[in-house]
């Protein structure tokens, strides 16, 4: 996963100004609610990009439509020279976005072995009869998508809960296991919603150490978050949310000395 | 308890481990001994419907089991399977093969339309689409007169052509036996195909369709393909089981096809185990022998029966392989618990 992730970087096409996902006027209403209106940004390549905002700023949202589970209203989605705007979820998924999710989303009839191996469904390619005649290539292909889901399943920490029903890991490790999920799909953006929800102190080292390494080879990371430690730790820039509206962007520290951010989170008025 | 007692144990959990080539190999065994233990016409008959419902039942199964698509129209698609065929060897002459094959495609394909308009709905909506589904296809095969003949019905339909193989005698499907080993010979192989498709990331696929949508197409899975793929494989065999059926009984009613064909068959895959392919074989068996083994009791047996389903359903919601389960478990407990008092 980590060779194939760097090595997805390394024949990306270069994009102008090194932009890799640029979104432009994005607007989503749900009935009365305005959940995210005229947000820009341009996400460079490599590195983690937070996403931060009071409850219902509209952060969510936003990772959902970039991931295609909802279309904007209006506004343009670029990623690596791919126009996204009414691209589905399914097929972005193909392009390297992958996403987890901050209600936990994990198939609990599956093991957990066999939830990665369903999040590596885009990695077949093995004609349609091997699947019912499982010759040679179908055990090749099986294989070595099992090798790659044991891969994964080590890098997260979950190596020896394989074959458990997924219900039955403890909280922190479905968080992990959602990570592995998002990273079976071998994606180049990867957009991580709240992954320290619900950790403990030692459960957000461990996955703020797993995001650096993978940061380090390369993946570009988007991250919402509630946990400002967490962001200002990790982050190289950070969106910051208001009532679906830019409020600022900028490097951690710029926005840590920010008087309208340091406004929007205490709630005071400007 | 240490896995160094493991090997020690005796006889309960050191019972031979049979592999799944080995039940295969079983249950072919079962198939082709049962025309000879079961000589009786009246029995034949009934497992030659059997065969016919673990059709129906694993197709089911693999739309709303794996696939976790709530079909209630899988009477239609039995329907549509039968008519189809029957009408193509009757009114145009095809031959039956050709036709039992034509009927197949024409209920997988009404099944994957049905998916296609369906494709916005789930749970209890599409529960109520594909039971309007079902509606529509018996009265149409009601009021269809000039094609269907409508309540009258279409008679003397003519079993399946004999096969002549050289240098062996001519097998005929007129006889019970012949036809058994015919009906229960695809029902395997449909039981073997849909086998190896939930034992491939296929399965895994489906699965995921099941418990979360949109996680899986965040995981690049476009789940309208795959549901419409699921329904038309289950509805292609019960395409293959109406064919069947029409050869075997002879004669066709649209009455056959009803909505409450569609419980029936719900009842076999829940009863037998949903999610599992061999929980709905037992079901079909269960449901099509009960009724029968009951005959003695008169109109009774209905009580018992609609008595029997409800039980099972409040205390075995995962029907008869659930059960099977826990009952090997206690098993294996008691035998551990035995060999440990015999060590003492």
């Amino acid at each position: 996963m980590i060779a194939s992730g760097s090595a997805a970087a390394a024949q990306a096409r270069p994009t102008a100004a090194g932009v890799f996902f640029y979104g432009a006027g994005l607007h989503k209403r749900f009935g009365g609610v305005q959940a995210v209106r005229d947000i820009s940004l341009s996400i460079p390549r490599g590195g983690v990009f937070a996403i931060i905002g009071p409850n219902g700023a509209g952060k969510s949202t936003l990772l959902n439509l970039m991931s295609g589970l909802y279309q904007p209203d209006a506004g343009r989605m670029i990623f690596d020279g791919v126009d996204l705007v009414g691209l589905p979820a399914h097929k972005r998924v193909r392009l390297g976005l992958a996403r987890t999710f901050q209600k936990l989303r994990l198939f609990k009839q599956l093991s957990v072995l066999g939830n990665v191996i369903a999040a590596s469904h885009i990695h077949h390619d093995i004609p349609a009869w091997q699947y019912v005649v499982h010759g040679a290539a179908f055990g090749r292909d099986h294989r070595r998508c099992r090798a790659q889901a044991i891969k994964l399943l080590d890098f997260v920490g979950l190596e020896g809960r394989a074959s458990v029903h997924a219900a039955s890991l403890a909280y922190g490790e479905q968080r992990m296991l959602e990570l592995a999920r998002a990273l079976a799909t071998s994606p180049r953006l990867l957009m991580l919603d709240e992954p320290a929800a619900g950790l403990n102190a030692a459960e957000v080292e461990r996955l703020l150490e797993r995001i650096r390494l993978l940061r380090e080879h390369g993946m570009t990371i988007v991250v919402v978050e509630h946990n400002m430690d967490l962001v200002m730790e990790i982050s190289d820039r950070v969106l910051v949310m208001d009532y679906g509206q830019h409020l600022f962007e900028g490097t951690p520290a710029e926005v840590q000395a920010n008087p309208s951010v340091i406004a929007a989170y205490l709630g005071a008025t400007t | 308890m240490s896995s160094e007692g493991r090997p020690a144990l005796p006889v309960l959990t050191n019972r031979v481990r049979i592999s799944r080539r080995g039940w295969f190999l079983v249950a072919a065994a079962i198939i082709a001994l049962l025309p000879f233990v079961i000589q009786d016409s009246y029995w034949r008959t009934n497992l030659i419907v059997c065969a016919i419902n673990i059709m129906l039942a694993i197709g089911l199964d693999f739309i709303l089991g794996y696939a976790g698509q709530l079909n209630l129209g899988h009477s239609a698609f039995y329907g549509i399977g039968a008519y189809a065929s029957t009408l193509l060897i009757m009114k145009l002459g095809v031959p039956f093969w050709m036709a039992f094959v034509l009927g197949m495609v024409l209920s997988s394909m009404s099944g994957m339309a049905l998916s296609i308009f369906a494709v916005r709905l789930r749970g209890h909506y599409l529960a109520i689409a594909s039971l309007g589904f079902a509606v529509i296809v018996h009265q149409v095969l009601l009021n269809w007169i000039s094609l269907t003949q409508g309540p009258l019905g279409i008679y003397a339909i003519k079993p399946p052509p004999d096969i002549a193989l050289p240098g062996l005698p001519i097998i005929s499907f007129g006889s019970t036996a012949n036809m058994f080993y015919l009906v229960a010979s695809f029902a395997f192989l449909f039981y073997l195909l849909l086998d190896q498709l939930v034992r491939s990331p296929i399965g895994e696929t489906l699965t995921a369709i099941r418990e979360d949508e949109i996680s899986a197409s965040s995981f690049g899975i476009n789940c309208t393909a795959w549901k419409v793929f699921a329904f038309g494989i289950g509805s292609a065999l019960a395409g293959a089981a109406g064919a069947f059926y029409a050869s075997f009984v002879g004669t066709l009613v649209p009455d056959a096809f009803i909505i409450t064909e569609s419980f029936t068959i719900l009842a076999m895959v829940i009863v037998g185990g949903m999610g599992t392919l061999i929980g709905p074989v037992w079901g079909a068996i269960l449901l099509t022998m009960l009724p029968e083994l009951l005959r003695g009791f008169g109109d009774l047996r209905l009580v018992f029966y609609g008595a029997a389903l409800t039980l099972v359903v409040l205390f075995m919601p995962g029907g008869i392989v659930q059960a099977a389960q826990i009952f090997r478990a206690r098993l294996g407990r008691l035998a551990t618990a035995t060999d440990a008092g015999m060590r003492r």
